[in-house]
Formats: structure tokens, C-alpha cells, sequence
């Protein structure tokens, strides 16, 4: 497996490479200027004009793309053309609320909507289960802007437990931290708890029918043992995929999320960037996300020997 | 009055206190009431208000850098660093003297050499400043706290230019600061305001933090704009960026933050409701928002067809559009120059009064040549203010029969293809939405939008002689009179030619908790005079 987990990791590089190329050129057909971002409203084509020269976007294709690759080899993200501070500076400012909103939306998910999905599936048909697949199609069909808005009002502005927004660092305390984390998280949670609830209980409905099941109920063991011990571990791989998938889908999700609770992550770091063309900094996200996603699947191939022995790399 | 989490925060904090022997309680919210947190309307994304020269940065600057001269709410300029000046009897050389005391947040004394280098640096980037240079013989200090300019003629508004609240102000920075090409950004951020700029907690997109500076010497007086006392009553002041309106109205609501630039006039009946919140206009200067025609190609290089479009268009629908019902907050504006201040004029501006009428513009598009060709129309979507303008300007053209090409697209697309002077069919564009402060647009000084200099004109490039003639006399005019008939001139040729399409006037809102005061009226947020309790 270290053999195999080494050549993943080396094969990220060609991967890297080609997102690369396909970000820098991209940006480099797609319309909009910097320049005319920095030059503000009442600059005229002349002052454009100077301040696209000296950001060095008025060379050619192939100068500019030679001199942003030859960097990144060296590590090097490149300088923000706005705020004049180093990509590397701006992610690290950047990933760790990011990260903790990630954390905690995926922990939720995972405690809350296995469970959900086990019982539904164990009670198939029932009150319960149409009402785990009543939340998940709501977890699917409400945009997590509604989500948020409506979480915010009722539980920061009604009830008044919770902030409306911003971030503390994990630095200043669990509790500061936690607190400004728990709306987003939820907000951000439903479509993914929606997710994983439906998968494992169309997973673990196909598994309960198997003759391992029967057999293990034969032997006495209890309802709890056949769902969690047996049913629930043969179910793993498809929800361990699903929840790598909806990492991707996080990432997308977080960039609305910061933005409706104002948290300074990633998301809003890249939307930001996008409307300004900020290029330097846009390439380094997209680098960044696209190495994120391509280790994520990684993590997740190589867990699936956690469940099923069978799999052997 | 302390909310419910407030409450818990403080008697946990309390109990921590306590428990450690300490009796710190009352100081977490006098800490709290010596900072000002506020939700500026834009991410400052840059810090330099000479190299970019959006309104937020220069917002944020003018607490960090001040001024030589600073205008007050009469539009007049005051001196404000320097103690006097005097000019010679042929109006070619002053000679300027700084008051004393002055220090840069670095603790080092502002000198002329400072002084010399800012003005040096700002000249090539402001309308005004380009002007003083193209006449400037020398520009030289004379000794630490005087430096002398000398003019190859006279430029009366001098003092107006070096004090205006327009982008980009001519703030005093060090020397070795200002050294540094304008067209190239700064890295040193050491001013010399009020407020000093706190480096280590920027986080673009986030948040910035200002400081107050305890060696600042305020002038005496009353501060009213960018003129008299800048005494600043709070430690810090933190700037919160929300993308977001509608989180930025619930922090406001919640007390999260304490002051919010430009809430968007959906939300203000809900803090209209809301007993802590106080809301008013922001800047009785407002803005006028406006569509720009391209003069170089068919169909707007007629000007019988740029009048055809003035003749139909309403404004009322334009106002409506961005302002929904609220009349207090627009005003036709049959002209281009901000109405309330002294060289407001209509000359000229018949065209856009009255009922509209359709018919007689059709006409007048037959006779301007007007076949059926495609017109280009540019509208960033991103932003509310175009994308409404836009959306009006859509129909209006549907409906004179115009054959439109609705370009929906961002801002940052918009600001790089206005920029090409290519056929509409080629990458060019034949009109685009914006809008422009007020305050800019008070007099003809840097009113880059109303200027029909050709190929250094605005996007659209408008040639009209007569324009430029009614600037040039603004410029020599010896007294307001002079001025007056300067504009009426500039007023009634824009329009006679149309150098764009004005779509009225409108006003936007400021609001803030009710525990703060002292929050001036103006063409941006002025900090200092500003309490919390």
C-alpha cells in the first residue's frame, strides 16, 4: 500500500501541472482587467493603460505563463496585484476559517445524517423514514442562502444565543471559536446531511437483504449489532465516497456560506479575486482546491481498506 | 442596553476575573466603547490612494494621510497642515508654510521635502494635478516647514485642487514613501492623519483596523469634511467587509458592529423599525447616475440619435428602478453638475424636462441615420446600480425600435471593454451603464465623465470644442460669477451634444446604532467628531 499510496501522490503532479496551464490560460482568454479595477472610475484610458504596463499584463502569452510557472516550481504563489501581499500570505490568512467551517459542517454531517440514514432504513416505510427522506429532499431543495438567513434571524436576532457573523480564531478560545461556526456549519450542513442520509439508506436497504444479515440474525445477534456492526461497515465504501464527493461540494457551498456570514475564508478570498481579476491569487486557490481534491480521493481510496478487506492496493 | 450574550459574556468574564483577583469587568466595555467597528461599502483591497483610486481606498486614507487643504461642507477649502500661504500679486508663485508640530506615525516631524514629494507623486494621477502640471515652472522647498510653487500662470484654484474630497487627494505622505512611482503601489503605509493604519491585523476582503494616532495636533475648531479639528474620540476604529447586505443589516440589528456606510434602501424600513438604529441620508451630495453613448461609432456617432435617446428616456423610470418609491431620495436632473450646490445650473437642459415622447425620438432617429444596426449595450450585473440602469435602458431602446444587443456581464468585464475604441461588432461596445459621486461632479475640476476632449476624454471619447471651452473658462474664471456662466456654458453644450445621458439624481443612506453620534453628512465617511457611548 505505501508503494501505491507514493505513486498517488506522484501521479498529483502531472494533475497539478495540467490544472495549472488550464487556470493560467483561462484566465488569460477571459474577459475583464485589473487594471481598470485599480484605476478606479474617473481614470481615463491613459492611466489604464500605464497601470496594466507596469503589472507587466500588456507582455505576451507564452512570457507571462513562462515566468508564472518557473515560479511556481519554485513554491512561490506569486504577489496579490491588489493588495500587493504575497498569495501564499493572503491562503494563510484565509484557510483556517475555511478549514474549521469544513471541520465542523462535515462532523455534523457525518454524526447526524448516518444515524438518520440507518434508521431509515431500518424503519423502511415507516413514519420515521418518510419523515429522514422528507428532510432530505428539504435539505436538497432550500438554497443554504434561505438556510442561513433564516437561522440567522431566528437564532441571532430573535433568540439572541448566537452571533450573526464574522469568525474568531480557534487561538482566542473553543467557545468564541465554536460559537460564530455553529449557524454556518448548520446552514451549510443540510444539503450534505441530505446527501449522505439518502445514500446510506439505499445502501444499507440493499444490504439488509443479503444472506449475511439473515444469517447473523439467526445467530441472536441484536437489532443494534446487525445495523452498526454488520449492515452499517459492508454499507461504508459508497458513504465514505459520497462523503469525499461532497468535500467538493463543500468548497463550492463554503464560497455562499462566508459570504451570507461574513466569515474571511477561502470562499470569499476566491470570489473576491474572480471579480477583480485578481489573477495571481485566483491561480493560487484553484491550485490549492484542485491539490485538496485530488488528496481527498486519495484518503478516500485508501480507507476503503479499512471496510472491505477485499481491496488491496 | 446590554443584550442577552452580552450579558453571559460578561458575567462569564467577570467570574474569570474574579476568580483570578482581578476587578477588570468595567473595562471590557469601555474597551468596547473605544472602538468603532464599521461596515464600509466596499473590501479595501489596496492601501494606496494615489495608485488605486476607488472610493473605499480614499475613504480609508483620509483617516490615515491629511491634507494640505481640506474643503468643508461649503465646498470651500481650508488650510489644514499648512498655517497660511501667500501669493504673489501676478498669481504665479506661492508660497506655502506647514503648521507646526506636525509628525508622521513614525514619530518623524513633516517637513516640505515630505510635502514636496506627495504633491510631485499625486500630480500625475488627478485631473487637477495634471493640469497644475502641465503650468508648473518649480516646486521646490524652501526650508524645513515652507515650500514655494511657481506657476507659468495663474491657476486660481489651486487650494481647491490640493483639498478636494475627489479620488485621488493629494495626501502628505514621508518622502520616502511618496518617491515611489504613482503607477506603482506602496508597501509603507506611515501617514500622517489622525488615525494610523494597523498593518499587522489587515486582512483584505475582511477587515482593517485604524488606530488612533496620540500625536496627531488637531487644528482648532469644529471639523466639518476634510477641514477644521480632527479630534478623534475612539482608539481604534475596524473596518468589517460584508458582502452581504442583508448580514450586515442583522450585525447592526444585533450590535455587532456600530455604523453602516451604504445600507441598500430595501432594508431600511426594517432598521427604520428598529428603536437602536438611527438612519439618515449619507451625503446630501449624492450621485448621478448615467449610461455613456460611444461617440466614434454608428449608431452614437450622430448626434441627432444621442438626442433622440435624451428626448425618450425618462429619468423618473431610472430613479424608480434604483430607488423603488422613496421620492425623498431622487431628483430629475436635467443637467450634469450635483444639485443643492452653488454652480448648479439647467441651461440647456429642456430636453430631458416634461413629458416624453416617443414619436418625435423615433423621428429623430430616421434623421440621425439610424437603420436598424445593432447597439451594442454593456451592463455589469454585479452591481445594482447598472444592472437597474441597465434593464430600463434595454426597454427604452425596445421601444423606440432599436435593435439592442444586451451585453450582460460583470463589472471587471465592463471597465476592460469600454476601454476599446473597436466597432461594436469587434469587441467595442456601443454604450455602458455607471454611475458618479456628487461630489465629484460639483464643478468641472475633476469631472473627467463631462469632459469632450477626444482621445483624453472619457470612455465614449466625445470631440466637442465647445465643452472644453466652457471647462477652460471655468479654470481662468476670476470670481463665482465668472464660474457660473462657465458652467451654464458646459451645462448647455453637454447636453446640445449629448456627452452622455444623465439618468438622474439619487441619494443613499448612512445608518448606525444609537449609541453612536457625531456622524457628519458628506461625500464620505468622516471619523472623527464620531462618540460612542
Amino acid at each position: 500500500m505505501f508503494a501505491y499510496t507514493v505513486r498517488r501522490v506522484l501521479a498529483t503532479i502531472p494533475v497539478m501541472a495540467i490544472v495549472a496551464l488550464f487556470v493560467f490560460s483561462l484566465l488569460y482568454l477571459a474577459p475583464g482587467d485589473p487594471a481598470a479595477v485599480i484605476a478606479g472610475d474617473q481614470a481615463t484610458p491613459q492611466d489604464v493603460e500605464r497601470i496594466r504596463a507596469s503589472l507587466g499584463l500588456d507582455r505576451p502569452y507564452l512570457v507571462r505563463f513562462g515566468e508564472w510557472a518557473f515560479r511556481i516550481i519554485q513554491g512561490d504563489l506569486g504577489v496579490s496585484i491588489f493588495t500587493n501581499l504575497p498569495v501564499t500570505t493572503m491562503i494563510a490568512q484565509r484557510i483556517e476559517p475555511t478549514l474549521s467551517l469544513m471541520v465542523i459542517t462535515l462532523c455534523l454531517a457525518v454524526c447526524i445524517a448516518i444515524p438518520m440514514g440507518v434508521i431509515a432504513a431500518w424503519k423502511q416505510g415507516t413514519i420515521i423514514d418518510r419523515a429522514v427522506m422528507g428532510f432530505a429532499v428539504l435539505g436538497f431543495s432550500v438554497p443554504v442562502f434561505v438556510v442561513g438567513y433564516v437561522l440567522a434571524y431566528v437564532f441571532a436576532l430573535e433568540l439572541d444565543w448566537l452571533p450573526v457573523q464574522g469568525y474568531t480564531p480557534f487561538a482566542r478560545g473553543f467557545w468564541p471559536w465554536l460559537e460564530n461556526l455553529i449557524l454556518p456549519a448548520i446552514a451549510l450542513g443540510g444539503v450534505y446531511i441530505a446527501l449522505i442520509a439518502r445514500i446510506t439508506r439505499a445502501t444499507m436497504l440493499e444490504v439488509l437483504q443479503q444472506d449475511y444479515i439473515r444469517t447473523a440474525r439467526a445467530k441472536g445477534v441484536g437489532q443494534k449489532g446487525v445495523l452498526f456492526l454488520h449492515a452499517l461497515k459492508n454499507a461504508a465504501v459508497p458513504i465514505v465516497t459520497v462523503i469525499g464527493i461532497g468535500i467538493a461540494l463543500l468548497i463550492g457551498g463554503a464560497v455562499v456560506t462566508e459570504s451570507v456570514f461574513a466569515i474571511p475564508g477561502l470562499g470569499r478570498l476566491t470570489v473576491d479575486a474572480i471579480l477583480r481579476r485578481d489573477y495571481p491569487v485566483i491561480q493560487g486557490v484553484v491550485l490549492l482546491f484542485s491539490f485538496v481534491y485530488v488528496l481527498v480521493n486519495l484518503v478516500i481510496d485508501l480507507a476503503y481498506t479499512l471496510f472491505d478487506p477485499r481491496i488491496r492496493y | 442596553m446590554m443584550d442577552r450574550r452580552s450579558f453571559l459574556k460578561a458575567t462569564a468574564a467577570s467570574g474569570a476575573v474574579l476568580g483570578a483577583g482581578g476587578v477588570a469587568a468595567p473595562a471590557l466595555s469601555q474597551g468596547a466603547a473605544r472602538t468603532l467597528r464599521f461596515v464600509p461599502q466596499a473590501n479595501l483591497a489596496n492601501f494606496d490612494p494615489i495608485w488605486g483610486t476607488q472610493y473605499v481606498v480614499r475613504n480609508a486614507a483620509a483617516m490615515v494621510w491629511d491634507t494640505l487643504y481640506g474643503v468643508d461642507d461649503k465646498l470651500d477649502p481650508q488650510p489644514q497642515m499648512v498655517e497660511g500661504e501667500t501669493v504673489s500679486q501676478d498669481g504665479l508663485t506661492w508660497t506655502f508654510r506647514l503648521r507646526e508640530g506636525l509628525r508622521f506615525h513614525d514619530g518623524e516631524p513633516v517637513l516640505a521635502k515630505d510635502v514636496v514629494a506627495s504633491i510631485t507623486r499625486w500630480m500625475p494621477r488627478d485631473p487637477m494635478g495634471q493640469m497644475v502640471r502641465a503650468i508648473q515652472q518649480e516646486l521646490v522647498a524652501v526650508d524645513d516647514r515652507s515650500f514655494r510653487w511657481v506657476l507659468r500662470r495663474p491657476y486660481p484654484k489651486l487650494k481647491y485642487a490640493l483639498g478636494k474630497t475627489n479620488t485621488p487627494i493629494c495626501f502628505i505622505m514621508p518622502e520616502r514613501i511618496a518617491r515611489t512611482d504613482p503607477f506603482t503601489q506602496i508597501t509603507d503605509y506611515v501617514g500622517s492623519g489622525p488615525l494610523s493604519f494597523v498593518r499587522n491585523e489587515w486582512v483584505p476582503g475582511a477587515k482593517a483596523v485604524f488606530q488612533k494616532f496620540d500625536r496627531y495636533v488637531p487644528r482648532q475648531g469644529a471639523a466639518s469634511w476634510l477641514a477644521g479639528g480632527k479630534h478623534v474620540s475612539v482608539d481604534r476604529v475596524e473596518w468589517v467587509v460584508m458582502p452581504d447586505a442583508a448580514t450586515a443589516a442583522a450585525a447592526l440589528q444585533n450590535g455587532e458592529v456600530d455604523w453602516w456606510e451604504n445600507p441598500i434602501s430595501d432594508l431600511i424600513p426594517l432598521m427604520r423599525r428598529n428603536r437602536n438604529i438611527a438612519v439618515d441620508i449619507a451625503d446630501p451630495l449624492g450621485n448621478i447616475g448615467s449610461f455613456r453613448m460611444n461617440h466614434l461609432h454608428a449608431p452614437f456617432n450622430s448626434q441627432k440619435v444621442r438626442q433622440a435617446i435624451l428626448m425618450a428616456m425618462s429619468q423618473e423610470d431610472y430613479m424608480r428602478a434604483l430607488v423603488g418609491n422613496e421620492d425623498a431620495l431622487w431628483k430629475p436632473l436635467p443637467g450634469f453638475f450635483t444639485p443643492g450646490t452653488p454652480a448648479y445650473t439647467e441651461a440647456g437642459g429642456d430636453i430631458l424636462k416634461g413629458p416624453r415622447n416617443l414619436d418625435a425620438a423615433k423621428r429623430m432617429l430616421t434623421e440621425g441615420g439610424y437603420s436598424g444596426q445593432p447597439v451594442t449595450c454593456i451592463v455589469a450585473q454585479d452591481q445594482p446600480i447598472t444592472k437597474a440602469q441597465g434593464d430600463v435602458t434595454a426597454d427604452l431602446l425596445r421601444r423606440l425600435g432599436m435593435n439592442v444587443d444586451f451585453v450582460a456581464t460583470d463589472w471587471g468585464t465592463t471597465g476592460q471593454r469600454r476601454a476599446m475604441k473597436n466597432p461594436p461588432g469587434q469587441g467595442g461596445w456601443s454604450m455602458f451603464h455607471t454611475w458618479h459621486a456628487g461630489a465629484d461632479c460639483v464643478n468641472p475640476a475633476a469631472y473627467n465623465a463631462v469632459r469632450a476632449n477626444g482621445d483624453g476624454a472619457w470612455f465614449g471619447w466625445p470631440n466637442i470644442p465647445s465643452v472644453e471651452a466652457g471647462v477652460t473658462e471655468w479654470f481662468d474664471a476670476p470670481n463665482p460669477d465668472a464660474e457660473k456662466i462657465a458652467m451654464d456654458k458646459i451645462n448647455r453644450e453637454a447636453i446640445e451634444h449629448v456627452v452622455y445621458a444623465p439618468t438622474g439624481f439619487f441619494l443613499g443612506y448612512t445608518a448606525w446604532r444609537r449609541n453612536v453620534s457625531g456622524i457628519q453628512k458628506g461625500p464620505l465617511p468622516f471619523f472623527w467628531g464620531v462618540t460612542k457611548s
